[in-house]
């Protein structure tokens, strides 16, 4: 597994990257693929849309389940990742890359400091 | 909890492993999606060791099959497999099992895992000194091969392919092993007994043959897109054959337990399982609610089929659907329309 230094992390296993600009790039962890297995669909929110720190606002479904994913800062959606849509198995070859969800323009960015970094989250999948 | 016995083999394979019907089993090794791909298109092999295995046997060994089971069992040879199901009185299904008939008063008889001990239980409570009921399955492993290229696995390995439903020996490495043109994937294939001794190397032989190492994940999503019923989803003691889309499992020219129950039922049901699918990837699953024009329902297996794209599921609904009725399923807070299929939901 891998959890990369530079990210914050939140307890449903959302990563988040704060960007240029107080926008906060998010998607899931790599133990959050891996758990799920493969993805064949995942929900997006519509462009514009509000969102609150810890709300579900996506859903990710894969072979085995459906999963609420959470908003890891309070914000509006300036961007989705369209190319899920076709290629949901991204989010499982590339959780921190081309797997992004969304970018959530942030209230207030340090609302991050709220998640956990690499070292805390990595303790809690012991 | 009982394991596999070539379990150590799955780990060295990096499956991982689920509880399924008390078993722990591979779930998946590569994931669901290849695993599924590989049997549809070319070849993949499941342990289904998990499978109860017992033998019946004795003169009277025929007349307590038909009396035990709702399908006639003389209406395949020796040599061939037959779909049939233990019902309780009120016709309701105990189980689905598949059984070799493997001489005339000899017979192997594969309950689902998890029903094994009762289906073994029932048999002895019911047949005389000489009907034996041995459970031979901690002897044994169970292997199925399944995909369009299993006849090169199966040639390749034991130089022999069986035809649909019929049963052939064939030796390995000097031990005899049994293979049966059975599965539960829809493609052509084989299940295969073989004792112990030569399970771990049989194994590996079929992979090295080209077999994709396939878990209980793409299992379940290949029998849902044939439409098999899984028992403890699809089936169980509280609903019959008749109410499944089963009857033709019914052989109704003989006497069984459950028949009265079945002939009351006949032409008069107050449910039935309905199969649809759902557009885009919203994916109906196990549990979720169904509507329909006239009444309602629950869904009894579901997922996105890997094959079609879309999701697909069965559902239990009362009343019956009449021609004209439509169905939604409740996906979240959602009623996503569902369009009713007849099975399977892909041609094979």
């Amino acid at each position: 597994m891998n959890y990369p230094e530079d990210l914050k992390y939140a307890e449903n296993h959302e990563w988040a990257r704060l960007e240029a600009d107080n926008r906060v790039r998010m998607g899931i962890s790599d133990y959050a693929q891996d758990a799920l297995g493969d993805v064949v669909y995942v929900e997006l929110p519509e462009l514009g849309a509000k969102v609150a720190q810890g709300d579900p606002f996506s859903e990710v479904e894969s072979t085995k389940s459906l999963s609420d994913v959470y908003a890891p800062v309070s914000g509006s959606i300036v961007e989705v990742n369209d190319a899920l849509e076709d290629h949901p198995e991204l989010v499982n070859a590339s959780p921190y890359g081309d797997g992004w969800f969304c970018v959530i323009a942030a209230d207030d960015p340090s609302e991050l400091d709220s998640l956990m970094d690499q070292a805390a989250y990595a303790a809690t999948l012991d | 909890m009982p394991q596999s016995p070539i379990h150590a083999v799955h780990e060295a394979e990096g499956a991982r492993f689920v509880d399924f019907g008390g078993w722990t089993m591979p779930v998946q090794y590569s994931g669901v999606l290849a695993e599924h791909a590989a049997v549809r298109e070319n070849v993949g092999i499941f342990d289904v060791s998990h499978l109860g295995r017992f033998e019946v046997a004795g003169p009277h060994a025929t007349d307590v099959l038909r009396q035990q089971l709702c399908n006639d069992i003389t209406k395949v040879e020796p040599g061939r497999a037959q779909y049939t199901m233990a019902l309780n009185e009120r016709g309701g299904v105990e189980d689905d099992i598949i059984v070799w008939r493997l001489e005339k008063d000899r017979y192997w008889v594969m309950p689902n895992g998890t029903n094994s001990d009762e289906i073994v239980a029932r048999f002895r409570a019911g047949v005389g000194a000489e009907t034996t009921v041995e459970d031979i399955r901690d002897s044994s492993v169970l292997f199925a091969v399944q995909g369009p290229k299993a006849a090169d696995v199966l040639e390749t390995v034991l130089g022999v392919v069986p035809g649909r439903f019929r049963i052939i020996d064939a030796e390995y490495r000097d031990t005899m092993v049994i293979a049966a043109g059975t599965g539960y994937t829809g493609e052509r294939g084989a299940e295969i007994w073989a004792p112990l001794s030569v399970a771990s190397g049989l194994w590996m032989d079929l992979r090295a043959a080209g077999a994709t190492a396939c878990g209980l994940g793409s299992r379940d999503t290949l029998r849902l897109e044939m439409g098999f019923p899984l028992w403890g989803q699809d089936l169980d003691e509280d609903t019959t054959p008749l109410e499944a889309g089963l009857g033709w499992v019914v052989a109704w020219d003989h006497d069984f337990v459950g028949k009265d129950a079945l002939l009351a039922q006949k032409g008069n049901l107050t449910k039935e399982l309905v199969a649809f699918t759902t557009e885009g990837r919203a994916i109906p699953r196990h549990g979720y609610e169904v509507t329909t024009s006239s009444g309602s329902g629950v869904v009894s297996s579901g997922n996105f089929s890997p094959t079609l794209g879309h999701g697909i599921g069965m559902a239990y609904v009362s009343p019956p659907m009449g021609d004209e009725d439509t169905l939604t399923v409740t996906i979240r807070k959602d009623r996503v329309p569902g369009t009713r299929v007849t099975l399977p939901f892909l041609d094979r």
